[in-house]
């Protein structure tokens, strides 16, 4: 659509005053602050942010450090089993009706177990399409998909990083000490 | 034996200087590249290269270089070898010739420039003999300079105005309306700034009366540095360099915002490289420049080594190593002030040229020859002169009429700004653009 006339906003600059006209003296006062973090930063001083990653993670550290709050950092999906190590999804299409990146895909089918009616027969996330909101544990009626604290995940080639049921459940399996349920 | 006549001992000293300022020049270059990254990187408070080292991840070289590697050492030359390795791409349409031809026009002003910075001022040579050819060489005092020539200052303008010339071609041989933008904003941008530049260095050689790089160490070595006697003009030389050398805030030749990648857009590998290369070496022959003029070259206060008149091997070096700590202080303020500044509008560029530099500049060239007519050039009465110049400066200022700073430029056809009287249509005029509808099947129906 054409911006209009009345979709412009106009933002009049306040005038300067005579010192800031002259501009030499804002330009030294910038060079103040720059100098400040320079030596306060200097060899990852007392400024500096970084976190010096593969040795040290941001598990290490609290959210207030720049670190993350494993109970709701929003990683990598997992697939929740009940007591019996069933999956416990009951394949009610939630989540991917609520997906904004419409990465999850379920083929549900009549379930093998008594206490549902249907369970999930695939259930696959595309890691790479997922923008990780979060949306999906939230619509989630029986506490199935959750997001874990796992982020540096890696594969080789697009189709390793579709993750399918078992690899979802494996997630699990892998981070319910980091992440009890 | 007798030497031929041409080789006397300046020039072998010339020949050595050559050599060793050149490859100096070179790896100072690529790790003022590392150093640029490591100053941005603790003014934003981060950490900056500091993992690779000189290993490479080759398991001979671990062994060998145990323990090494730390800062990050090896990026300019894993950099290096990358660009070496990268592919060299030339654009269909581009304009073969000259697509070749601008990275070599960049870099060989940036490099030549380096000739006649008088690095060690004057080393008195013994008589020495050439062990295989047993050539006696004659000794006397010599220049330990590349090019010992009476025109130093005059040759560093011829070469480091021809540097606009690469970015032109290469602005242009790109076929790439980016890359033409970039070429003809550093164009106009070197034009402006040219003038600005000449006219403060005048200011300064009016003070010196020559222009013989030796002369004018001797005469800060007597009076005091330039940079004290004549403030306003150091400044404006400072901001003319920086803009000469497209550096921050006056790279608008290379703004990635608008311009992608500006003049370089479509070089790659090596070619890119070179381009890169002659930004920083230009930087240093800038500062080099910089440091002759107004920073008393090798010369510091209190220091008898650093005097013309000592002559030693060990003043010789110890000159050398003063001279290339102050070109390295002006190169990483350099760095400072582009980490600080925020790029300049480029019409704002123009009018700091046009409108401020080059009139600023032409006041101090005529009070610098009143001065030096009435036979002041003394350290305090030139910087009195200068303060009470800046002071008129400031008092007369607001009585200047003032431009808007963001005015709006009627243009035809605009649908923002259009000409007087002109009737613009807002609605898009292709089909498709009309069609105003979101991705088929996600729409609820109407």
């Amino acid at each position: 659509m054409a911006i209009r006339d009345q979709d412009i906003l106009r933002v009049e600059i306040p005038p300067m005053n005579r010192m800031e006209g002259i501009y030499l003296p804002e330009v030294f006062r910038g060079f103040a602050t720059t100098m400040r973090h320079f030596f306060t930063s200097f060899g990852q001083g007392r400024t500096s942010r970084t976190i010096q990653y593969p040795e040290e993670r941001r598990e290490h550290f609290t959210p207030e450090e720049g670190g993350i709050e494993a109970r709701n950092f929003r990683g990598v999906h997992r697939l929740n089993r009940d007591e019996e190590g069933r999956v416990k999804c009951v394949a009610c299409m939630m989540c991917p009706t609520i997906c904004p990146a419409r990465c999850i895909h379920i083929e549900a089918a009549p379930s093998p177990w008594d206490d549902r009616e249907k369970y999930p027969k695939k259930f696959e996330i595309d890691e790479l399409r997922c923008i990780f909101c979060g949306m999906c544990e939230e619509a989630c009626p029986v506490d199935a998909i959750e997001l874990t604290p796992e982020y540096d995940v890696v594969g080789l080639s697009r189709q390793e990083m579709v993750f399918d049921k078992e690899k979802l459940l494996n997630v699990y399996d892998v981070t319910i000490n980091k992440k009890p349920m | 034996m007798e030497a031929p006549s041409f080789i006397t001992a300046q020039f072998i000293v010339s020949a050595a200087v050559l050599l060793i300022v050149v490859h100096v020049i070179l790896i100072g270059v690529a790790y003022s590249i590392y150093l640029e990254r490591k100053i941005s990187a603790y003014i934003q408070d981060r950490i900056g290269p500091n993992r690779v080292g000189f290993d490479f991840g080759l398991p001979v070289l671990q062994k060998l270089f145990r323990g090494f590697g730390f800062w990050g050492l090896g990026q300019p030359l894993a950099d290096g070898i990358k660009f070496l390795l990268k592919e060299d791409y030339t654009p269909p349409r581009a304009d073969k010739v000259l697509f070749t031809l601008a990275p070599m026009v960049i870099v060989i002003p940036a490099l030549i420039g380096f000739a006649i910075i008088p690095w060690g001022g004057v080393w008195n040579v013994p008589d020495f003999t050439i062990p295989v050819l047993d050539w006696h060489i004659k000794g006397g005092p010599v220049h330990v300079a590349g090019a010992a020539v009476n025109v130093g200052i005059i040759y560093i303008l011829a070469v480091a105005a021809l540097g606009v010339y690469g970015v032109t071609l290469g602005g242009w041989a790109s076929n790439n309306k980016y890359s033409f933008l970039g070429g003809l904003r550093a164009t106009a941008q070197m034009l402006a700034y040219e003038i600005p530049l000449g006219l403060s260095l005048l200011a300064a050689l009016l003070v010196v009366g020559s222009v013989w790089p030796e002369t004018i160490i001797r005469h800060q070595v007597d009076h005091g540095w330039l940079i004290l006697a004549q403030p306003l003009p150091a400044v404006l030389f400072y901001i003319a360099i920086l803009a000469e050398a497209n550096r921050a805030p006056f790279d608008n030749a290379e703004a990635e915002q608008e311009l992608v990648g500006g003049y370089h857009t479509e070089y790659s590998s090596m070619r890119f490289a070179l381009f890169f290369l002659a930004e920083y070496s230009h930087m240093v022959t800038s500062s080099a420049f910089f440091v002759l003029l107004f920073m008393g070259g090798y010369h510091l206060p209190l220091i008898p080594w650093l005097s013309p008149e000592s002559t030693g091997l060990a003043a010789v070096l110890l000159k050398f190593l003063v001279y290339f700590g102050k070109v390295m202080l002006s190169v990483c303020f350099m760095m400072v002030i582009r980490w600080t500044l925020p790029r300049m509008r480029y019409d704002q560029v123009m009018m700091m040229a046009w409108q401020a530099a080059i009139p600023i500049a032409l006041a101090c060239v005529v009070l610098t020859s009143l001065m030096v007519y009435a036979d002041l050039r003394g350290t305090i009465p030139l910087l009195l002169s200068n303060i009470a110049l800046a002071g008129a400066i400031l008092a007369v200022y607001p009585f200047f009429p003032k431009a808007d700073p963001n005015r709006r430029v009627p243009l035809y056809g605009s649908r923002f700004n259009p000409m007087p009287g002109e009737v613009v249509s807002h609605a898009p005029v292709h089909a498709m653009a009309r069609e105003d509808r979101p991705v088929q099947g996600t729409a609820p129906a109407r």
